[in-house]
């Protein structure tokens, strides 16, 4: 992963970087006030932008989810004096008021939303998951396992557009939570053909033949462990001051 | 002494009814380079898994006789044992991927070896470089295409500097010259090669051997000159054909015409930058280009399934669309149902369509159960049931053996000459159409 601008940038090995990254989502759960989670919330997205068209769907999940907590938010509370708008009463939830302090509680929630949504996308789509798992020097076979099912998303979501378009190209539209659904068990049997086929390749290409050595890792540099050391002091100021 | 020795081999996978692999006994030298040829089915496939040892350990069922590779009996000995001593490459190289990252990928075998660590970065290097890879060593598999993906896959069995290299279709999805270089790559490799390849051309100017196989048996094994003597007595069709064939139908009215088309996808680059086509009815055209220059894009754009940023496109009537490997993208449960999805479930014009291209037999069967080549055959019954005006398909020769290859031309020559528009994007350049159509980047010249 890549800290800093195009032309300065610093290169973060995959631990630091990682453990960087769930330190941000960790502080952002902590945090209460909303503008140092809107700053951190922002840093996160502009980590993000480097993933570029990447990003998408990424930026529409977590972006819809955010928006969709602060809009519900302050109809679910009964919080605070400052009203802005009074509603009709209504059975099971009561009053359906906003104020100011339920605006608050509202950005907030959503801030964090965004900001834990942020540090997973950079995950996915900045980090080589092939050396973070690499450097779990304990459980190979489990460690590879996670890094298969982080690239199965992308794979899948390619099946699901290839299984949409051959549909299309036979004069058939999938439209609808129907239309869509039937293309989930096709999906999965292709990704069973898929994982056989794998198997089968890892096989040939001597998986769990017999110790296995480990390619060299750059040395860790001033930068990763200053990555370590800002994670910890964002923690230790979501939890203390933030 | 022989690096490969296999005597009486018979095989049969779990539940089959006849045997994959009948009475194959072969001797491989150091060195060597066989070009496995056959039909789609006639055991090809098995026998490479035979000689890496997938066969029977991965995949079970019955087993007799011996293969000796390098000394060790495949049946006593794991493939991950015989790995490094073999490599392999197979068909689609998306199904081979491990790793996410290029460089990674090709580590992962040494790294599964024991390899020593220091020596894990440059072999993963050279391998690349090798392959002409090396630029792609950062970026993520599953952002690279298919051609770069199959030299990707390459790379990582060249690097394990395997004494035996099964490659299985190992160029189907590059184009000829991406095609040429890699086998090229092989030859120089010095490993004892069996190369199984549709395209035969290819195959037998690099071989010094070749065997035929048929039903699971060889038919034919012998030097490379006496190979051809024989393919030219028996099997003519699979002889390199002597340039490219173009019919030159009588065209009628134009059915599809594309202008000024100009397309990016999500990430910007501009991957059409103003082509332009026209296709008329009653003729076969093909559109060809090196791998990159946007051949499927423009198909989809022709067949409606993409909108152009900019250009315009004009249609006479419908297009249907059948895409690569269109035996991946099934999503119905009976034969017969695949097929009437394009007919608003009409089984009698269903079946139709099923007997058109020889599957009727298997109308109740699950499509998941049908041969890959079968599987091909249903794709396009699915899609040319409903008798679209323009028929696009994308690379429907992947794969496939010189005889189907055959009947699928003579069946879109008869589609075109029903008054329907046929586009064909594919690599093949012997593959019989009416007219051919070569798209460069970001330029269309037509032919």
């Amino acid at each position: 992963m890549r800290l800093g601008t195009a032309r300065r940038a610093v290169r973060l090995a995959p631990v630091p970087a990682a453990a960087l990254l769930a330190a941000a989502a960790v502080a952002a759960l902590l945090m209460d006030h909303v503008l140092p989670l809107a700053v951190l919330t922002a840093v996160l997205l502009l980590l993000c932008l480097q993933a570029q068209a990447r990003l998408r769907p990424y930026l529409y999940g977590t972006g819809t989810a955010a928006i969709g907590v602060f809009l519900v938010w302050p109809f679910l509370q009964s919080t605070g004096i400052d009203v802005i708008w009074e509603g009709p009463i209504v059975p099971v939830l009561g009053q359906l008021d906003v104020t100011w302090e339920e605006i608050g509680l509202a950005a907030v929630s959503a801030l964090r939303l965004a900001a834990v949504g942020f540090a997973f996308s950079a995950y996915a789509l900045l980090l080589d998951h092939d050396r973070l798992v690499a450097s779990a020097s304990f459980a190979r076979r489990s460690a590879l396992a996670v890094a298969l099912a982080t690239r199965l998303v992308p794979t899948l979501e390619r099946d699901a557009a290839g299984l949409a378009e051959a549909v299309r190209g036979r004069g058939v539209e999938v439209t609808g939570v129907r239309g869509h659904a039937r293309l989930l068990s096709p999906l999965v049997a292709g990704s069973l053909e898929r994982a056989a086929n794998l198997a089968e390749a890892m096989e040939a290409r001597g998986f769990g033949s017999g110790a296995p050595s480990r390619a060299p890792s750059p040395d860790w540099t001033w930068a990763d462990y200053a990555a370590l050391a800002a994670g910890a002091a964002l923690v230790a100021a979501a939890v203390l001051w933030l | 002494m022989a690096l490969v020795d296999v005597t009486k081999l018979e095989f049969s996978y779990p539940g089959a009814d006849r045997p994959a692999l009948e009475d194959i006994s072969i001797r491989l030298e150091p060195g060597q380079v066989v070009a496995l040829l056959g039909p789609s089915g006639s055991g090809k496939s098995t026998l490479l898994r035979a000689l890496s040892g997938l066969v029977p350990h991965f995949h079970g069922g019955r087993f007799a006789g011996t293969v000796l590779v390098a000394g060790v009996d495949t049946r006593r000995s794991r493939p991950a044992v015989l790995a490094g001593t073999t490599a392999a490459v197979f068909q689609d190289p998306e199904d081979q991927v491990v790793m996410a990252l290029v460089r990674n990928e090709v580590a992962f075998g040494l790294e599964n070896l024991g390899v020593p660590s220091a020596e894990i970065w440059p072999r993963t290097d050279e391998a690349l470089e090798a392959v002409g890879a090396l630029h792609l060593a950062e970026r993520r598999t599953s952002e690279v295409s298919g051609g770069e993906l199959q030299r990707v896959c390459l790379a990582s069995a060249l690097a394990l500097r395997p004494r035996l290299l099964l490659l299985d279709e190992p160029t189907s999805q590059l184009d000829p010259e991406a095609a040429e270089r890699f086998l090229a790559l092989v030859g120089e490799s010095g490993a004892t090669t069996v190369l199984s390849e549709q395209r035969t051309g290819r195959a037998l100017a690099l071989a010094d051997r070749v065997l035929f196989m048929e039903g699971g048996q060889i038919l034919a094994d012998v030097g490379r000159d006496d190979g051809l003597a024989w393919l030219a007595e028996h099997r003519a069709r699979y002889l390199p054909p002597h340039g490219e064939s173009v019919g030159g139908a009588a065209a009628g009215e134009t059915v599809c015409r594309l202008d000024g088309i100009r397309f990016a996808y999500r990430s910007g680059v501009d991957v059409l930058g103003g082509a332009s086509l026209e296709i008329r009815r009653g003729e076969v055209v093909a559109l060809e280009g090196p791998n990159g220059s946007g051949k499927t894009t423009l198909a989809k754009v022709a067949a409606g399934l993409l909108e152009p940023d900019a250009g315009t496109v004009w249609r006479d009537g419908r297009a249907g669309y059948l895409s690569q490997d269109p035996g991946r993208y099934l999503v119905r449960d009976r034969v017969l149902d695949e097929v009437a999805l394009g007919v608003a479930g009409d089984q009698q014009r269903a079946l139709a369509a099923l007997e058109r291209v020889g599957l009727a037999w298997a109308a109740d069967r699950h499509p998941r159960d049908l041969s890959s080549g079968e599987r091909e055959r249903l794709g396009l019954a699915a899609v040319a049931v409903a008798e679209p005006d323009l028929l696009v398909l994308d690379e429907p020769t992947r794969g496939i053996d010189p005889d189907r290859k055959a009947e699928i031309a003579a069946w879109l020559d008869e589609y075109a000459a029903a008054g329907r528009g046929v586009l064909v994007a594919t690599h093949d350049r012997t593959f019989p159409v009416d007219r051919r159509v070569s798209l460069q980047r970001e330029a269309l010249l037509a032919a």
